[in-house]
């Protein structure tokens, strides 16, 4: 631990005293940011980088990335096996492929021309019997990390001691399971790409849940509701929301409500927050992974990327393009309103105050509901201990469970 | 084939008056610019490339137009973080179709300027639009936006 985050983390802890009362300064403090990485992004977490249906053939591959490691997630004809790689030279470390998506069997860097197939061993390379003496090909492979994969979702961690993906995602796994369609067999539809002005926090703080009194847009289509059942995972925090779709009824307020419609036959609704940053949504006919990435303390890019699945028809596929490129996307109907407040969140970040949950707080665990804040504080309260702001003797307040 | 001056004077006009009134905010005027039965359509331009089928907007018919426009000047108002634009429009081809119809082809920038004063350029793209001329007035059949990368923050206006 450096000695800038030791004193900022001891400053921290005399601040955040419980789960409930957020000091703003870890959504703005660059040394946190720092530290953030290190312990959550490269620490003992999975991160879903790819669903498998973004490879669909042999030989396809994704760029991406971990926090600020590049990725090259690929998808080898002769093993058929989903390998997440670095994507470095391991030469001089020159970014291999530019490219965010294709199809190659091997990897060329266009510096030295080092060549790596796609399960990332060294090839070959110009000048090969010139090499230092010791060089030895095994030990320049591309480095490869820890795969895990649930439902065609493909989760890596960079920490060979971290748990099972089953044991991380605990009580989350079903809800996932239930949101990627069970067996996975999803088919890409496509990408709806943003910057929100926000820090990746505040980003997975307030997307996947928040009260719908935001929505002005559910008032406007009849579609409030807070009947959903609460699962809030233990250490980590992942949440779940789960419900039924409510059949939009037709208030006259659309001119065509068809993009609202439920035309499917699986009514399961999910909202789930993976932590540390990612957002699944499975709404109306929408399945939705939302890839995130910290850019800095106070900027997160996400990929919103939509699919199908491999047994919908082409109409219900059509449908499913419509409604998603038009509901839940960062300027969707709905979460266009989600949006502007991750930015008018992090416009506060510095001013030395607190976001505080409020509704819920205090109740006994098995009577949160739907819309209780309590939900996010499993992961707050996680965060603070994983940070080391819970170190200091400074007892948690106001805890119930 | 030939184009007739008037009909091309009447599309270099709708692709001005087309940036005015959004730059103006004048939401209510902008399904005036299109013909009855029409399709409006912002994409991303390498994911159009290779196939895939989600846009950031994607009005298929005149109601869904209408429904964008509501949701600008009713629902979000006072929930999203509110921007100016500045369109700047290069108008690149035109080609007859026949029966007073054209494609044309069109490149833009649009700038965004926040209440704060953050100003920046928001999008760059290309459209690839079907415009129908009768009687000396250009109205889009289809606009179909693709845009360069990344945009600069969430989209709340048609572009």
């Amino acid at each position: 631990m450096s000695t800038d985050y030791e004193n900022v983390r001891h400053a921290i802890a005399q601040r955040f005293l419980n789960s409930s009362d957020i000091p703003k300064e870890v959504f703005s403090d660059p040394d946190v940011y720092q530290e953030e990485l290190k312990r959550f992004f490269y620490g003992r977490y999975w991160h879903p980088v790819a669903h498998r249906a973004e490879l669909p053939q042999p030989d396809s591959f994704k760029t991406a990335w971990l926090g600020e490691v590049p990725l090259l997630v690929t998808r080898s004809a002769q093993i058929d096996e989903i390998r997440v790689l670095v994507n470095a030279c391991a030469h001089r470390g020159a970014l291999l492929e530019q490219r965010t998506w294709g199809e190659a069997k091997e990897f060329e860097c266009s510096y030295h021309r080092w060549l790596f197939d796609a399960q990332g061993q060294f090839l070959g390379a110009p000048g090969r019997k010139e090499f230092r003496p010791d060089f030895r090909e095994e030990n320049y492979s591309l480095r490869r990390l820890r795969v895990s994969e649930h439902a065609g979702l493909i989760f890596v961690t960079l920490d060979e001691s971290t748990p099972s993906l089953a044991e991380f995602l605990g009580d989350a796994l079903a809800p996932l399971s239930d949101s990627l369609l069970d067996d996975g067999k999803l088919t890409l539809l496509g990408y709806q790409r943003v910057i929100y002005q926000a820090n990746w926090k505040a980003y997975i703080d307030n997307d996947p849940y928040h009260a719908p009194l935001l929505h002005k847009a559910f008032h406007m289509l009849g579609w409030q509701g807070a009947a959903g059942q609460l699962v809030s995972t233990r250490p980590y925090g992942h949440l779940c929301i789960l419900y039924a779709v409510k059949k939009y009824q037709d208030n006259g307020y659309l001119a065509d409500p068809s993009v609202v419609e439920f035309r499917g036959t699986d009514d399961r609704a999910r909202v789930i927050a993976l932590r540390p940053v990612t957002g699944i949504t499975k709404h109306v006919d929408t399945i939705n992974v939302r890839f995130a990435r910290p850019l800095g303390p106070g900027r997160t890019e996400v990929w919103y990327a939509f699919f199908g699945h491999a047994s919908d028809t082409a109409a219900f596929a059509m449908h499913r393009v419509r409604q998603s490129s038009n509901l839940l996307g960062p300027s969707g109907f709905i979460s266009i309103e989600d949006a502007a407040i991750y930015n008018r969140l992090q416009a506060t970040a510095r001013d030395g105050g607190y976001q505080r949950f409020v509704k819920g707080v205090g109740k006994p665990r098995a009577d949160w509901t739907q819309n209780d804040e309590v939900s996010n504080t499993d992961w707050w309260g996680h965060y603070r201990e994983v940070m080391g702001f819970a170190e200091d003797g400074f007892s948690q307040k106001n805890e119930r469970d | 084939m030939p184009i007739d001056i008037t009909d091309r004077l009447a599309i270099s006009d709708l692709l001005a008056v087309y940036g005015d009134v959004l730059d103006a905010g004048q939401y209510n005027e902008w399904p005036g610019l299109f013909a009855e039965e029409c399709v409006y359509t912002v994409y991303d331009a390498a994911d159009a490339e290779r196939g895939l089928s989600i846009g950031y907007m994607l009005d298929d018919c005149r109601a869904r137009v209408l429904d964008r426009v509501k949701f600008v000047t009713e629902v979000w108002r006072g929930t999203v973080e509110p921007y100016r634009t500045r369109h700047v429009t290069q108008l690149v081809r035109i080609n007859p179709a026949g029966a007073g119809r054209y494609t044309v082809r069109s490149n833009f920038m649009v700038s965004y300027t926040q209440p704060d004063g953050t100003c920046g350029l928001l999008v760059a793209g290309r459209a690839q639009d079907v415009v129908q001329v009768s009687a000396g007035r250009a109205q889009f059949v289809e606009r179909k936006l693709y845009l360069d990368g990344t945009p600069a923050r969430y989209l709340v206006y048609p572009l």
